[in-house]
């Protein structure tokens, strides 16, 4: 091999790697997208054939980097802030914490929901190990997602989360589409419970606890849903996007025999 | 006749192709494995850092609708390795044809692929670096550019074995 190529490889891969770390990041991420109350642009809808350059899709930058405890994190697992004891499970003095950022009407959410949910539910919190905290982190591009998380506070706060969680991961694809949310949530509710329900749901309520926990993601730079946060002996570890059952057992498994 | 300098045309070309594509494909690579999750240190929350960014490829790759669910995974599993890799090979400018007549096939690929998922006006991610990537015109755009560009590289590579430069291989002239 030519001698010269060698070192023209490695010069240049040097000269790349310096690049690399003295410029900027290639990809400026976008600004942090604004709490849904506030006025935001509206993304063009799914069925729109113009795809205006102009107005391109607000699909938020992911998190670049994700660290350990970037940012003044309650350090023991009881001290976490705001957290709705109605979408809390488990035991508070668990020794891991997870709290999940997630969108109804994001499909990676509802792939985390269905694959990892009820298993983590039999295998970690129910006995104690972890404290599982749902968030809402409704994103902007999501027409219907801040109602459907409406409508899942409302349930939580007459105790039926589970069951109006997961009719509303099942059937994302039809309400997304029409926008039923409701419908969809009645269908798993009495007329009792669908009273109280719609109630808490126009009562304005909901939204300051949506809000916060919104806010409260801004902070771990949560841009992307579903992110997992977890919590052990002071170490807060961020977790962007989907992952495998197996994948998260193995990953509570270890965090869990740290000494 | 020996040429007095050793810079030509075609030499600048390739030495600047070699560089941004290979550049390019590195970016990728890395992108692909260790954004947005990297955490170094304790070792199983690197794995699981690594697991997590494949598996959003993954969903990436997915969303295209093209592949079985066994050819995403092993899209997913193998193409970050694979870009990182060549994006070396090309810097190195070992084996120069052989690595840029595949990076101008990976390029067509991509190509074909982004274009079709364009025209049936698909809402997708883009997934080349991994990062949420709205798929537009542009993204076609500049993918054509990438290509064309790798398109000349390989040929000026061919060029330049079958008649290098004097000084590039002094012994051979």
């Amino acid at each position: 091999m030519n001698r010269r190529r060698i070192l023209a490889g490695i010069f240049s891969v040097g000269l790349l790697g310096l690049v690399a770390l003295f410029l900027p990041s290639l990809h400026k991420t976008a600004d942090p997208v604004l709490p849904p109350t506030q006025p935001s642009v509206q993304p063009p809808t799914e069925t729109s054939t113009a795809r205006a350059e102009s107005e391109p899709p607000i699909i938020p930058a992911p998190v670049a980097e994700a660290k350990a405890v970037p940012f003044p994190i309650p350090q023991s697992t009881a001290g976490l802030s705001d957290v709705d004891p109605h979408k809390a499970f488990g035991s508070k003095n668990a020794p891991v914490t997870m709290e999940v950022f997630s969108d109804f009407q994001c499909p990676a959410c509802k792939t985390l929901f269905t694959t990892t949910n009820r298993r983590l539910m039999d295998d970690y919190v129910s006995v104690g190990k972890v404290y599982l905290v749902h968030r809402d982190f409704p994103l902007a591009m999501h027409a219907h997602s801040r109602v459907a998380a409406r409508y899942a506070r409302a349930a939580a706060q007459i105790g039926k989360v589970e069951a109006v969680e997961q009719a509303l991961y099942q059937n994302q694809e039809k309400w997304e589409q029409s926008g039923d949310v409701d419908g969809t949530v009645a269908a798993v509710l009495s007329l009792a419970e669908m009273v109280k329900v719609r109630a808490l749901v126009k009562g304005g309520t909901l939204d300051p606890l949506i809000d916060k926990d919104f806010a409260l993601g801004q902070t771990y730079r949560v841009n992307q849903t579903p992110t997992t946060v977890f919590h052990c002996k002071g170490q807060t570890y961020p977790y962007s996007g989907v992952m495998t059952y197996d994948t998260l057992k193995t990953f509570l498994d270890q965090l869990l025999s740290q000494r | 006749m020996m040429q007095s300098s050793p810079i030509n045309l075609r030499r600048a070309t390739l030495w600047i192709a070699r560089l941004s594509l290979g550049g390019i494909f590195i970016y990728a690579g890395y992108a692909k494995l260790f954004l947005p999750n990297f955490i170094p240190w304790p070792l199983f929350a690197l794995r699981l850092s690594l697991s997590t960014n494949l598996s959003n490829f993954a969903v990436q790759v997915e969303s295209y609708k093209l592949l079985s669910p066994g050819g995403v995974s092993l899209v997913a599993h193998t193409l970050p390795f694979a870009e990182l890799i060549l994006g070396l090979l090309l810097l190195t400018g070992w084996q120069l044809r052989i690595w840029a007549s595949l990076i101008t096939l990976i390029m067509l690929g991509f190509l074909g692929v982004v274009s079709r998922a364009y025209l049936l006006h698909m809402n997708i991610n883009c997934g080349c670096f991994a990062t949420p990537e709205p798929l537009t015109g542009m993204t076609v755009v500049r993918d054509s550019a990438l290509t064309a560009f790798a398109v000349v590289m390989t040929i000026l590579a061919f060029t330049e074995a079958r008649a290098p430069h004097p000084w590039s291989d002094p012994e051979k002239v």
